[in-house]
Parts: structure tokens; C-alpha cells; sequence
């Protein structure tokens, strides 16, 4: 086995033939216990870069195929243990696309975006599968986040299927599944999440530039940034809405995939992700390709970290020291030193279109929706955040984004 | 003021805070009329009934975006007559939020205009007739006002409380209905019933089980002279079949039936025979394609006959081009690749050398049209693609070409519901010309599908019904460019499949899904499920689809009414196609379908056995093996290229009668 060998060269410190002759021996019985366990030298690949001790599960959503797959990742691999169909008619797509799951990790949601035209917000029963709530939203209802007392779970209606007008960040009682607030910011309000206290939710709004922050005991738009690189300016209030008209000539950039034009220096920002202590919120700039980090107290710009290629969505270790991005127009994914800025590590994923983060509740894993094109399945890529190295990958269904830990258990043998 | 107080507050105060009991909201019945706004008020109490202080009210609408609109501090704007939910909540830090419902009853406005049916009523003195009147707004809400009826004539004719009119004497009658202040006249005009002769003649003796038979009333005076215009009440026996107030009658079974025209005390009685109308027919199917990896969409037949293209669907990428020139051996010979997980819809222009592909579900999220040359129509070559504003996704496209104006390709936004009109005489650079959308709140408007003929556009509008626009017919003036309204006729899709709730719970998919003219009718086809399959369908077992076809007379093309329907009784109705005077359908669970469509339409098409032939397609091989869910059909050459779902394409001949062997 290969993971035997450091035993091995721990005996090379043996001298004379008969030490020579056993280091030969040691190898040779190495050498054969690695040919026979060719079959399984994927598993051993996993487990010489550190095979997981307990299992991890993780739910992900497939949008094309209007399913959501629970994901087990342990020390036989990372498999598909079951799936969901969380469509409404057998001719139609509803398009799952968000997915949070409850701090109390009882019950998981999945906004579906697609509609005619509203979408909805559907819950789950985390162990089940049950269906235990359905309620209708705005238009593409997108990421969701459930806040950390449990009771709200803030979605934002992407409106990516209407015209470029203000669109908005709804707010739903978790418990009653009713909808209780919707709040307009700005035009394709996109990647969000809430404070770890859960007093600010941030969002990013591709087509305005903008990161806008939620007051979440108020239920009101507090403060928003410019995030235009040599423009940057924090705000107090909801920024001015603006009408359709005003975006007909902006690039979309193919929703993060088309590079930008040249001279385009927009950030066009796809996520925005606070740290865990809250000082600081880092927006993904897709076009640009960089991560703006703003503080929070002073709501200035702190710094423009380059990142890769059409960074995409952000993610966390839960004792913040690492940032972890989604690179959509390089088929990669970045760890990023929170401290110096610096990224770690670029791992390759299987696929193209990488999508959605989620980090495993003891921080060693990064797991990682990789959408893929056209016929192509969805992916979990599963990243070692020890190694930095990719460790496993499991096919899904087409589409693969909305992402998130649901726990860890002993691990099944 | 309250919120703004609750930051300032600290956090032991807000640790000692009462809890919100409950939420006193009012009015506590809150209703507003339609166009109008209504305030409403909230406030958080405590268990002690006392105010909680800090407490954050907040108002949403939950559901009816589609009849108005509510803001955050409960200023509602009714749209349309309906219900608008609204959630009231207390949110106080730290608390659970504490959640309260209230339904805003929004009425129609004051009665405008009362429509009294029939609009003149011609009696011989003993005759009743009822009469109906009905109590619409301003707005054209249909209103539940009781109306009152008044003769000013009463010797002449009596008007009873029900509408019921009596001819008592000769003479002319005004009766006046009315309602909420506003009143109707009708003029009631009694003849003495000193009749001679009445005779009642069909228009045919004989005829087939669906045919329209039209009967003629002949009433002479004693000296012989015809009386024109008179208001018969109309009678069937046996009821198997019915009777318009026009007199034109269509029987579901064979046999005799009596007709009876009433005219007080007089009546006159003719029978009429209808023989089957037999035109069941066997139908083979010659040849198959299953397709396993992906459901498959559209089915669309190269005008040379030879070449057919098969769309794939939940997750498909690709249009299969298959050899069809042996419909007995239907091969793939190719596929034609895009950016997408969802193709929809395929159609070639007329002459064949154009293809235009709809795209939903791109991994970049730029949806709308690839644009294909024919020039090898076994092979065809992507040179062009449409997306300025329909990167949402097009899921149906036209292709239609005027001597006048070019050839055009008819899009459907799922962003906005908008029509988009591409000029695609070159095809390597699509162009818009011209968009166009329903007149109202942009929530809810869906657009699904749109066929085009003579220059009119049918567009299938979901929740409103459907539209018909000149696009260069010359009746409104419209062209590709510039399309104008004709009419529209939109129906109550809630009460049409209230047995889907029935069946599957509150909340269902539902709406006008696609539409087809011939001659004086347009087909329109609803596509409609229930929410409670879900999980049938992840088990890959088949869903149940409904829906009804209604054939709408389009004589008076700016008042479209139906007159006939058809409903499966297991299945639904999805796309159809009409060739000489055969409708084909993809029934979903019904499978494929063909019905005689010849002569005057009226009743239920089913009833009166005008089904012809009938195929369930389905494979062990399929997507879900050995179940049916029909798309649509091509007719080309006397061979349907029939579309299924879940097991691929099938090529049906309908063969001829067999012989009967005595």
C-alpha cells in the first residue's frame, strides 16, 4: 500500500546487507502491495493525500434536470446516496438553483428559478425528502441562505428572464413558508449571504456594479458600494433605481463565461461573501477577475485581490482564515490566503463551468457544483483543503450549482 | 417610527421585550374595489392584548400579483376583481417572527353595463321565454348583482322577477332590466297567435353522427302570410346532443331524434336520423426511432419529405436529423449540436432552406435561436444566431414569409412574454424587426406558441387567452414590424379545469398552450397538470396531463367564440397539426389522435365519435420505458411523424377502412 511507504523509508536508516536486503524486501512487498491494489488506486490516490475519517454529506442541486442529489463523501469515495425530483411537470423545467440548508440542519431549501414567470422557494425535509413547504417569489429566485436563528431564509430574485429593471431580495418565514418582505435593491441582485451574526445580508448586482447591504432588523437596503475599479464608493441608503433603458448596451458577458471586451474594466460582481467575524465583505468581480474586499466599519475599499479567471462564487473556511472562488472561465478553483491576499492553490476541476462552494464543518474539504456543457452531467468536485488538491469528483445530474454542507457523520464502512 | 426605535434600544431591553402575542390588522374585513386603494393598518400585542413596543410591521402580498399589488407598509392597489393574500408580520429581534393573513377581497367596480340574452325577442301572445341579463363594471368584471325586471307594457308582456318574459297581447314591449343604478331595454314585440301553419324542415333529414343539422321554422298567419323572426324555445329528444338557441342542432349518438320548437301553446315536432358517422379507421405504425438518452421535444418534416429533425429535451443538447426517405427505416444521420439543455421547438421555412432551432438552458445563459442553411438538408450547417433580449430562452419559433415583407422567424420571450419578430432573409445575421405584448402588468404574461396564416398571428398567451395579430394581413394595417391587434379571446382557465384542483390540490399548471387555424376556426390547445405528481415523475413513472381543445368560430375574426371542444378522457392536449379535414394531436397520455374535423363544428367532438384513429406510442426502450406522453405530429405524404416524449419518433400511416368480411 502505498500508504505504507513512510515506514518504509523510515528503515533505509539501516546499514549491511542484511539491512540492504530488507530495505529490497521492504520495497519489493511495497512495489507488489501497490500492483495489487491497482483497482483501487483511485481510493488509494484519495487516501495518500488524506482519506476523510468520517463521511460527509452535502446537497446539490441540478438545474437543468430539476433534481437535487445528496452527495456521501467518506473513505470509500464520494457517491451519490440519493436524489430528489423537485420539478412541477414532466414537460417543463422548473430549475432548481439555490440551495440552504437550516442551521439546526433538519430541513433544506431550494429556490427554482425558472417559472411562468415567478419562481419558488420549496423545503425539504434534510433526513426524508419530504416536501414540507412550497411558496411563489420573484422573478428567478436564485441564492438562498436560511439566517442563523433559523427563522428567515433571504432569497434574491435574480430576474434573469425579464427585462434589466431593479429587482429584489426576498425574505420568507422559514417555519410558516410565507413570504414576508421583498426588498428592491438593484438590477440581477446575485450571490448573497448573511453576516455571522445574521444583522447584514450582502448581495452583488451583476448589471449595476453594486454591492448592496441589507439591515436585517429593519428589513431595509442599509448602505451599497461602487465597486468600479477607481470608482470604489460606499454609500449610505438603497442606491437609485435605474430603468431599463440605462443597461440596453450592458454586456451580460454571457453570464460570467464570455471574457470582457476590450477596455471593459467592469467587475460585473457575481457573489459577495462576508468574513466570519464580519469586518470585511468580499465581492467577486467576474469580469475582471478580481475579489474587492471592503471593510465594514468604515465601508471603504480595503483592497482589489487579483483572483482567477471569471471568479464566480465565494466561499469561506468556517475559521476564516481561507477564501475559496469558483473560476468560471478557467475550469478552476482558487484557495485563497484570507491575510496576505495570496492565492494557494488553483485547482483544476473536471469540468467546465464551475459554480457553487460549499466547506465541509471541520474546514478540510471544499466541495465544488460544477454546472458542464450541454449534454454534459453535473460534477461535485471535492477539494482536499489540506493538500489544496482535487480528491474526488462525482457525476450529477445536468447543471450542477446551488450547493451547501449538510453534515458529518462516523464514517460507513 | 417604531423600527427606528428598536435600534436605539439595547440589547437587555430587547432580552426583556414581551413576546408578540398576536397582530391586530384593520379593517379586519378588508375589501376595495377594483382600480381603487385601500390602507391598512397593523399593530403587535402582547399576550395582555398590550401594544409590543419596537415590534416591526411588515406587509406582503403572498399570491395575485396578477390582480394588484401591496406594499411594505400596507397601501394596497387593487388591479382586478379577486383575492390578494396578504402577510402581516411583527418582527421583533431575536423572536420568532409572528405571522398573520389577511385576505383583501377585491370587488368590481359600480355595474357599468348590463348585456340582456337574447338582444330582441319576436313572440306569439301565450309564449314565454327566458331571458338573462348579465351585470358587468367599467372594466368588463363580470358583477353578482340580482336584476330586476320591468315590463312598461305588462298587458303586452309580462316580466316576471326570474327574467321570464309571457307574451299576453299584441303590441310592442319595453322591458327594462336593471341593476345597480344602470338599466338595459329590451325590445319585446307580441303577435297574435292567430297562427295558421308552422312547420318545422332540417336542413337535412339525414346525417352522420357530429353533422350540423340547422332547422327551419315556418310559421304562416290564417291567411297564410310567413311570420318572420320569431324566438322559438328549442327541444331535443333524446339529449344525447344538443341544440343552439340558433337552431342548429348535432346528435353524439345514431338513432331518430325529435326536434321541438315551442311557441306558447303552439308547437310543431320534426324528427331527424343520424346514421354513425364511421369514420374509425386502423392505423400501423410503418417505422420507429426510440431515443433513450433524453426525452425528445419537437418533430418538424423537411418540405422534400425525406428528412425529418427530433428535438431533445430536459438536459438535451441536440436535434437528431433523421433519413425518413424509407419511412419503414428511419436512421439518424446526424445531430446538430448547440449551447443549450432544452430545445423546444424546430421548423424549416417554407421552401427548405432555412431551419430555425430554439435554445433554452445555455451554459452561458445567452438562450434564444441558432439559425441552420438547408443546403444539404440531411446535413444542416449553423450560420447564424439570434439572443438580443431573449437571452432568457425562446421555447417556440414560426418561420413565416410575406412576398411583402420578407421571411421572418416569430420568437416567445420566457423572460417577458414579449413576441419577437427577426428578420432572417439573411439567415448568417438575424435581425429584429419589431416586438409586441399583451397590454397589461407584466406579471403573468406568458407566451408559449404562435402559429401564423394569411398573415394573421395566433398567439398562444398562456394567461390571456388568445391573441390574434395582423403581422401584414391588410385587415389592421400591421406588419412583421409593426404587428396590431385583431382580437382576443380569453376564457376562465381556473373554472375550465377546477376538476385538476379537484384531483390534485390547490395551485395547478394551466394555460392556453398552442393554437392552429383552418378555414373558419381556430384550434386552441391548454396544457394543464396537477402539482401532485412530482413525485410519480422523479420515480419515472408517467404524470397525469388534462386539457381541453376548443374550436373557436373565427367568421367574425374580431369576435372569436367557441363552439365545439374535445377532452381525452385520460391525457391531455398538446400540439396539433391539420391537414385537408383531419385534426392530429399529441394527446400527452392519450397518445396520438386523428379526428374528422369536415363540416360545421359544434359540441363535443368526441361525443359525436369523430375520433378516426388512435396510437399509443411507447417502448420498453424509452426515457421512461413503456409510457406514453405524446408531443405532437407532422403530417407529410399521408404519414404522421408522430413526436413521443418519452420513447422517441414514430411514423404513423392511418390505413384504409377495412373491408367488412359478411
Amino acid at each position: 500500500m502505498i500508504a505504507s511507504l513512510p515506514s518504509v523509508r523510515g528503515r533505509r536508516m539501516v546499514r549491511g546487507a542484511a539491512g540492504l536486503a530488507a530495505l529490497l524486501a521492504a520495497l519489493l512487498a511495497a512495489l507488489l502491495a501497490a500492483l495489487l491494489a491497482a483497482p483501487v488506486f483511485a481510493l488509494n490516490a484519495i487516501r495518500a493525500q488524506g482519506a476523510p475519517a468520517k463521511d460527509y454529506l452535502v446537497f446539490v442541486a441540478s438545474e437543468s434536470v430539476d433534481r437535487v442529489a445528496l452527495i456521501r463523501f467518506g473513505p470509500g469515495g464520494a457517491a451519490v446516496e440519493r436524489e430528489r425530483y423537485v420539478g412541477w411537470a414532466p414537460t417543463e423545467v422548473a430549475g432548481p438553483h439555490g440551495l440552504a440548508m437550516s442551521p439546526d440542519r433538519q430541513h433544506y431549501f431550494v429556490s427554482t428559478a425558472h417559472g411562468t414567470p415567478f419562481g419558488r422557494l420549496q423545503k425539504y425535509n434534510a433526513a426524508t425528502d419530504a416536501a414540507e413547504g412550497s411558496v411563489m417569489l420573484g422573478n428567478f429566485p436564485a441564492t438562498a441562505q436560511v439566517s442563523p436563528d433559523g427563522y428567515y431564509v433571504y432569497v434574491v430574485n435574480f430576474n434573469l428572464h425579464g427585462d434589466m429593471v431593479a429587482s429584489d431580495v426576498s425574505v420568507v418565514a422559514a417555519d410558516a413558508m410565507v413570504e414576508i418582505a421583498r426588498i428592491r435593491t438593484c438590477t440581477m441582485p446575485h450571490g448573497s449571504r448573511l453576516s455571522s451574526d445574521g444583522l447584514k445580508h450582502y448581495s452583488a448586482c451583476m448589471m449595476d456594479e453594486l454591492l448592496v447591504e441589507i439591515d436585517t432588523r429593519t428589513l431595509a437596503v442599509s448602505r451599497h458600494f461602487v465597486l468600479s475599479a477607481g470608482k470604489e464608493k460606499g454609500v449610505q441608503g438603497a442606491p437609485q433605481p435605474r430603468g431599463a433603458v440605462e443597461h440596453a448596451t450592458h454586456d451580460m458577458g454571457g453570464h460570467g463565461m464570455d471574457p470582457p471586451k476590450p477596455g471593459d474594466v467592469s467587475c460585473s460582481p457575481t457573489w459577495a461573501q462576508p468574513s466570519r467575524d464580519g469586518t470585511r465583505v468580499w465581492v467577486a468581480c467576474n469580469k475582471s477577475s478580481e475579489i474587492v474586499e471592503i471593510d465594514t466599519r468604515s465601508w471603504t475599499l480595503l483592497r482589489r485581490l487579483p483572483a482567477g479567471p471569471g471568479v464566480y462564487n465565494l466561499g469561506t473556511t468556517h475559521d476564516g482564515t481561507r477564501l475559496i472562488s469558483t473560476n468560471k472561465r478557467d475550469q478552476s478553483v482558487s484557495v485563497i490566503d484570507v491575510a496576505s491576499g495570496k492565492e494557494l492553490a488553483r485547482v483544476p476541476t473536471t469540468r467546465k463551468v464551475v459554480h457553487g462552494v460549499a466547506v465541509s464543518d471541520d474546514d478540510l474539504y471544499a466541495f465544488i457544483s460544477v454546472e458542464g456543457s450541454g449534454s454534459q452531467p453535473g460534477t461535485v468536485d471535492i477539494i482536499d483543503l489540506v493538500t489544496l488538491r482535487k480528491v474526488a469528483s462525482v457525476d450529477v445530474g445536468q447543471q450542477a450549482g446551488g450547493i451547501d454542507f449538510w453534515k458529518s457523520e462516523p464514517a460507513r464502512r | 417610527m417604531r423600527a427606528l426605535a428598536f435600534l436605539m434600544v439595547p440589547s437587555l431591553a430587547l432580552a426583556q421585550q414581551p413576546a408578540v402575542a398576536r397582530i391586530n390588522v384593520t379593517p379586519s374585513a378588508p375589501r376595495v374595489v377594483a382600480g381603487e386603494t385601500l390602507q391598512l393598518q397593523a399593530e403587535a400585542l402582547d399576550a395582555g392584548g398590550r401594544p409590543v413596543p419596537g415590534a416591526t410591521i411588515r406587509f406582503q402580498q403572498t399570491a395575485a400579483q396578477f390582480e394588484g399589488a401591496v406594499d411594505d407598509k400596507g397601501l394596497v392597489h387593487a388591479g382586478a376583481v379577486g383575492t390578494i393574500p396578504v402577510a402581516v408580520t411583527a418582527i421583533v429581534q431575536g423572536q420568532k417572527p409572528v405571522i398573520r393573513r389577511v385576505e383583501v377581497a377585491v370587488l368590481p367596480g359600480p355595474a357599468a353595463t348590463i348585456v340582456i340574452e337574447p338582444r330582441a325577442l319576436k313572440l306569439l301572445a301565450g309564449q314565454s321565454m327566458q331571458v338573462s341579463g348579465h351585470v358587468f363594471s367599467k372594466a368588463g368584471d363580470v358583477r353578482p348583482d340580482a336584476v330586476t325586471w320591468t315590463s312598461a307594457a305588462p298587458a303586452v308582456a309580462r316580466a316576471g322577477a326570474d327574467g321570464s318574459i309571457t307574451a299576453i297581447s299584441p303590441g310592442s314591449a319595453v322591458v327594462t332590466a336593471a341593476a345597480g343604478g344602470v338599466k338595459e331595454s329590451l325590445r319585446v314585440e307580441v303577435l297574435a297567435a292567430n297562427v295558421g301553419s308552422v312547420t318545422l324542415t332540417p336542413s337535412q333529414p339525414q346525417a352522420r353522427t357530429g353533422d350540423v343539422i340547422r332547422f327551419r321554422l315556418s310559421v304562416k298567419d290564417a291567411a297564410g302570410k310567413e311570420i318572420e323572426g320569431l324566438s322559438p324555445t328549442w327541444l331535443l329528444a333524446p339529449g344525447h346532443g344538443e341544440i343552439d338557441a340558433d337552431g342548429a342542432f348535432v346528435g353524439y349518438d345514431a338513432g331518430r331524434y325529435t326536434v321541438t320548437a315551442l311557441l306558447g301553446a303552439r308547437s310543431v315536432q320534426t324528427t331527424v336520423t343520424l346514421t354513425p358517422r364511421d369514420v374509425r379507421r386502423p392505423a400501423t405504425v410503418v417505422g420507429s426511432v426510440v431515443r433513450t438518452a433524453f426525452p425528445t421535444s419537437e418533430v418538424w418534416v423537411h418540405p422534400n419529405g425525406k428528412v425529418a429533425y427530433l428535438g431533445t429535451h430536459l438536459g438535451g443538447d441536440r436535434v437528431y436529423v433523421l433519413d425518413v426517405a424509407d419511412p419503414a427505416k428511419p436512421r439518424i444521420v446526424d445531430s446538430v449540436i448547440v449551447n443549450a439543455r432544452m430545445i423546444n421547438d424546430v421548423m424549416t421555412s417554407e421552401d427548405g432552406k432555412v431551419m430555425v432551432i430554439t435554445r433554452e438552458g445555455a451554459d452561458n445563459r445567452k438562450n434564444g435561436i441558432v439559425v441552420c442553411t438547408l443546403d444539404d438538408p440531411l446535413h444542416p450547417k449553423p450560420v447564424g444566431e439570434f439572443t438580443d433580449g431573449v437571452t432568457a430562452g425562446v421555447h417556440s419559433a414560426y418561420i413565416y414569409t410575406q412576398p411583402k415583407f420578407g421571411m421572418h422567424v416569430y420568437l416567445t420571450n420566457d423572460g417577458t412574454g414579449a413576441l419577437h419578430i427577426v428578420d432572417i432573409g439573411d439567415p448568417a445575421h438575424p435581425r429584429q424587426v419589431g416586438t409586441w405584448k399583451t397590454p397589461r402588468a407584466d406579471a403573468g404574461r406568458t407566451l408559449h406558441d404562435i402559429d401564423v396564416r394569411d398573415g394573421l398571428l395566433y398567439a398562444s398567451y398562456w394567461n390571456d387567452g388568445l391573441v390574434i395579430l395582423d403581422i401584414g394581413s391588410g385587415i389592421k394595417g400591421g406588419s412583421p414590424s409593426n404587428p396590431q391587434l385583431v382580437s382576443q379571446y380569453k376564457y376562465d382557465l381556473n373554472a375550465l379545469c377546477k376538476q385538476v384542483e379537484a384531483v390534485g390540490g390547490p395551485g395547478f399548471v394551466r394555460g392556453t398552450h398552442t393554437a392552429w387555424r383552418h378555414k373558419d376556426y381556430v384550434f386552441i390547445a391548454d396544457e394543464v397538470f396537477t402539482l401532485a405528481d412530482e413525485q410519480l415523475l422523479f420515480n419515472n413513472r408517467p404524470a397525469r396531463a388534462y386539457g381541453r381543445l376548443q374550436v373557436l368560430d373565427v367568421s367574425d375574426i374580431a369576435h372569436p367564440r367557441p363552439v365545439a371542444f374535445y377532452e381525452p378522457e385520460y391525457g391531455g392536449v398538446h400540439n396539433v397539426w391539420v391537414a385537408g379535414d383531419t385534426l392530429y394531436m399529441g394527446a400527452y397520455n392519450a397518445g396520438f389522435r386523428a379526428f374528422d374535423i369536415s363540416g360545421e363544428l359544434r359540441g363535443d367532438l368526441r361525443a359525436q365519435q369523430r375520433e378516426i384513429a388512435h396510437v399509443n406510442p411507447s417502448d420498453p426502450k424509452g426515457f421512461i420505458p413503456n409510457s406514453t406522453m405524446t408531443w405532437g405530429v407532422v403530417v407529410k405524404n399521408g404519414l404522421a411523424y408522430v413526436n413521443d416524449f418519452n420513447s422517441g419518433l414514430f411514423i404513423v400511416r392511418i390505413e384504409p377502412r377495412a373491408p367488412v368480411v359478411p
